[in-house]
């Protein structure tokens, strides 16, 4: 497993779009600690990597195809409407190239 | 008379019997919701409740449902009504559409009088981490107690009396855990077995719509009432609804009931072992067999570490659209980056950050083998192990968890230990495996309520509510509401 430090912590959380207090961080590292020590279990199954990891619980298929009947789609008012910043039925941010 | 108090069918009977009307009682709801003291709600639905009482269909009125107030996780999109799931990043979200579970409940009369706060995007089962700080456990006035989360706000609305029943979501034990810790129901049913279009997603492979009552049989009702396939949730099942409410039979003759001894060794509170260890005496005496069986000490010390690293990665890919931009506050910044940026740091609380970053970690490419692949390995054989069992036994049944409700200021305890690893995460095994699962009360320890657990095989629903309300008539533990000052 990667090595947890400061660093790395602070990387993966701009990485993830946040930042968080310096204690917050310590408080994190010395949860790390401990994490590390349960993820270490799971490495001591025996036979673990013997069988094929498990993405969900059971298979549900489904396979109809839906009636192709024509629907009213959203109308761009309440599509928008719980965005910040709207102009000209457009969500608005700051300008990507000058 | 203190209607709120009564179990679903004893609501239903007044409303025909008209000793009660729709509105009186929705309106009794209301009120008890504004005095709520363990702050159970994030938004009181008093004029869209009014407003949904004068639009009942009277030719509904045989609907178990039809009337009855409710409280909702406020992790379901309800269209019109703000939904936060009590997170600063969306504060002042209004969906514009609704979860497949509120349209059902509309569609039976059930009334929906309040929005139910929870652990922030349902991840934690404290009730510490919402936006609006700690929901309190009903049982205890002096408010020292937690009720245990992420379903926090539906827990306490229910074991205060405030309503009969509430929805919540449970991912790893999310309902089950506060039911054992506020002596009430709490049940999820098979993976698939109700739509989750509408609920948010924290971690799609363990996430269950699931509720508390207060007794077996309002668990059958609101099960009823939610079940079955819809075409907007391709992870919805097609297999047939049954009648649960009128297929529970009590009997316990013949039935097999296995106790793993692995997680019941790991149990370290007596009084709880006492009750638990007293009811199999007496599942015993009335012809049910009960064994202890095993399972491999090392896989059970992996649950809790298994759903972690799954939970948490599935968790920090499902809320990168949480952006701040086509919804939630907005802040300014240079660029779209840093809007971004300011939006997440402020938004999420602290103990969400932490669990994205070990999800981010587990998924770092140096360690998907080791850690994220592995717990996912690991996963399928906790999952053949619990459905070899269930090949010989009708239900696996154990102690919910290790405790009564833990103190907010309590000791942090060891992480490591048996204890930790094993009963006070062995819930989670019915969420790897996508099993019905009902928590029901067993006792009282210092004042405190303790819940038993029963996890049956897949789409058992009707057996495991039966062996349920078997337990149930055994400690004769049901219709029980948390008193003020008590």
């Amino acid at each position: 497993m990667k090595n947890v430090d400061m660093p790395l912590l602070k990387q993966v959380a701009n990485n993830l779009m946040f930042d968080m207090k310096d204690s917050e961080y310590i408080t994190l590292l010395e949860e790390f600690d401990v994490i590390i020590r349960q993820m270490e279990l799971i490495s001591q199954i025996p036979g673990v990597d013997e069988v094929s990891p498990m993405t969900f619980p059971f298979d549900v298929t489904t396979d109809y195809l839906r009636e192709d009947i024509p629907t009213t789609p959203v109308p761009q008012e309440i599509a928008l409407k719980n965005a910040g910043h709207v102009v000209d039925g457009q969500i608005r941010l700051p300008k990507v190239v000058g | 008379m203190e209607y709120l108090s009564l179990d679903i069918l004893s609501l239903h009977q007044a409303i025909l019997e008209g000793k009660i009307t729709p509105l009186e009682l929705v309106k009794q709801s209301l009120e008890k919701a504004k005095n709520d003291q363990n702050n159970a709600f994030e938004y009181i639905c008093e004029k869209e409740a009014l407003e949904a009482v004068n639009r009942l269909d009277p030719n509904k009125q045989n609907n178990l449902l039809w009337g009855i107030p409710y409280a909702l996780k406020d992790n379901f999109s309800t269209k019109d009504i703000p939904t936060c799931a009590s997170s600063n990043i969306l504060r002042g979200y209004t969906p514009i559409f609704s979860s497949e579970v509120y349209l059902r409940l509309t569609e039976q009369g059930a009334i929906l009088i309040g929005k139910a706060t929870l652990d922030e995007l349902a991840m934690g089962g404290t009730g510490m981490t919402g936006h609006k700080g700690l929901t309190y456990n009903p049982w205890d006035p002096s408010h020292k107690h937690m009720v245990g989360g992420s379903s926090c706000g539906s827990a306490a609305a229910v074991a205060s009396g405030i309503v009969p029943f509430a929805i919540g979501s449970d991912t790893g034990d999310s309902v089950r855990k506060p039911a054992s810790y506020a002596a009430l129901v709490g049940m999820k049913p098979t993976w698939g077995r109700i739509s989750r279009f509408g609920l948010f997603p924290f971690a799609p492979s363990l996430d269950h719509v699931a509720f508390f009552t207060r007794n077996v049989m309002d668990s059958a009702i609101v099960l009823e009432a939610l079940s079955g396939r819809d075409e907007k949730d391709s992870s919805s099942s097609t297999v047939a609804v049954e009648k649960y409410s009128q297929s529970i039979s009590a009997h316990l003759n013949g039935k097999k009931f296995a106790v793993i001894k692995e997680i019941y060794d790991s149990i370290n509170n007596r009084n709880i072992i006492a009750s638990f260890d007293k009811t199999i005496e007496t599942l015993k005496q009335q012809g049910a067999r009960v064994d202890f069986v095993s399972m491999d000490l090392k896989l059970c010390k992996a649950i809790y570490p298994t759903y972690i690293v799954i939970s948490c990665s599935e968790a920090t890919s499902n809320n990168a659209n949480l952006d701040g931009i086509k919804f939630g506050p907005r802040f300014d910044g240079k660029d779209y980056e840093e809007v971004m940026t300011k939006a997440r740091t402020e938004g999420f609380c602290e103990m969400i950050k932490r669990r994205f970053v070990i999800g981010s970690y587990s998924l770092f490419k140096e360690n998907q083998a080791e850690v994220f692949l592995r717990a996912q390995k690991v996963r399928r054989l906790i999952v053949d192990a619990t459905n070899n069992i269930l090949k010989d036994y009708d239900v696996i049944y154990l102690p919910a968890a290790p405790s009564t409700a833990p103190l907010f200021q309590g000791e942090k305890g060891d992480k490591l230990s048996n204890e930790y690893l094993i009963s006070d995460n062995h819930l989670a095994i019915g969420n790897f495996a996508g099993l019905p699962s009902i928590v029901l009360p067993l006792g009282f320890d210092k004042g405190l309520p303790f819940g038993v657990n029963l996890t049956g095989k897949r789409f058992a629903e009707s057996e495991v509510l039966s062996l349920a309300k078997g337990i149930e008539n055994i400690t004769q533990l049901k219709d029980l509401v948390a008193k003020e000052g008590k």
